[in-house]
């Protein structure tokens, strides 16, 4: 990788930031795109936006549909069996 | 000890699990399954259940194990990552030269309840949207929160595959989020 990345290879590089500690060239790299690059350090912002509002516990989740009837009927049919067995 | 248990489960924590199951899993079928195998699961084990932890609480760490199984299983049927159309999905996203092809609009700071809670069902259309492998892996990453050392250990696929799938869902979620109004809903 150049010793500037671009904007293609700069997302690559702020993905993998979210998920592991990059090595010091590419930290290096990173951080110098980010700096100059408005996009790029938007994109980055943006990661990191995803990141918190999608994170389980940030969810209110209660408005999302149920299980449906069928297969609560399903379900508890499959219990009743086991238990038969 | 009957099944009375069981069914209370069912009854009292059943939407609870799937909603769990359904934002990592993004098919309503495999969260069912998922449900389902939870709680044949927590009736064979109910001697094991000490009562330390809440049942939801207990039913939960359960499901998180059957998520990762049913993932493992659907992954067997498709192959992952290098299709050729996620590469030319992701290339429209930039120019020859590598700079993005337009602007990236900024979000705002959304803070209203209200306003978090329609984001949040965006991001879960969004996600819906993905192909059913990377959305799995993205929600057990960004969901979940599991590490990626663990996703790909779990999931049995390399770590090289697990980033390409990652950096894709990611270019594609931001994408969905900014043409469904995200930058216009964020920015009050």
């Amino acid at each position: 990788m150049k010793w500037i990345p671009t904007c293609k290879e700069t997302s690559v590089l702020a993905s993998r930031a979210m998920d592991e500690r990059l090595r010091f060239a590419d930290r290096m790299a990173l951080r110098l795109h980010l700096a100059i690059c408005e996009n790029c350090a938007r994109f980055n912002e943006q990661l990191q936006a995803m990141r918190r509002l999608f994170h389980e516990d940030a969810a209110p989740g209660d408005d999302a549909p149920g299980l449906a009837p069928g297969a609560r009927q399903r379900i508890a049919t499959e219990l009743q069996n086991q238990r038969d067995t | 000890m009957d099944t009375l248990d069981a069914h209370t489960w069912l009854a009292d924590h059943g939407d609870y699990l799937f909603r769990v199951a359904r934002r990592q899993l993004h098919s309503d079928e495999l969260a069912e399954d998922a449900v389902q195998e939870t709680l044949l699961a927590a009736l064979s084990a109910q001697a094991r259940y000490t009562g330390d932890a809440s049942p939801r609480t207990w039913l939960t760490g359960i499901l998180k194990h059957k998520i990762v199984d049913l993932i493992r299983r659907s992954l067997r049927e498709v192959e992952i990552p290098c299709d050729a159309d996620g590469e030319e999905a992701v290339d429209l996203l930039f120019k020859q030269d590598g700079h993005w092809a337009g602007p990236l609009r900024p979000w705002g700071n959304p803070h209203a309840e209200a306003e978090l809670g329609q984001l949040r069902r965006v991001l879960d259309e969004c996600a819906d949207r993905l192909k059913p492998v990377m959305a799995q892996v993205f929600s057990l990453r960004e969901v979940a929160g599991m590490e990626t050392d663990e996703i790909c250990k779990e999931l049995g696929i390399t770590p090289t595959n697990c980033w390409v799938l990652l950096h894709r869902a990611r270019l594609f979620m931001r994408q969905c989020l900014e043409l469904n109004g995200f930058s216009k809903a964020g920015a009050a």
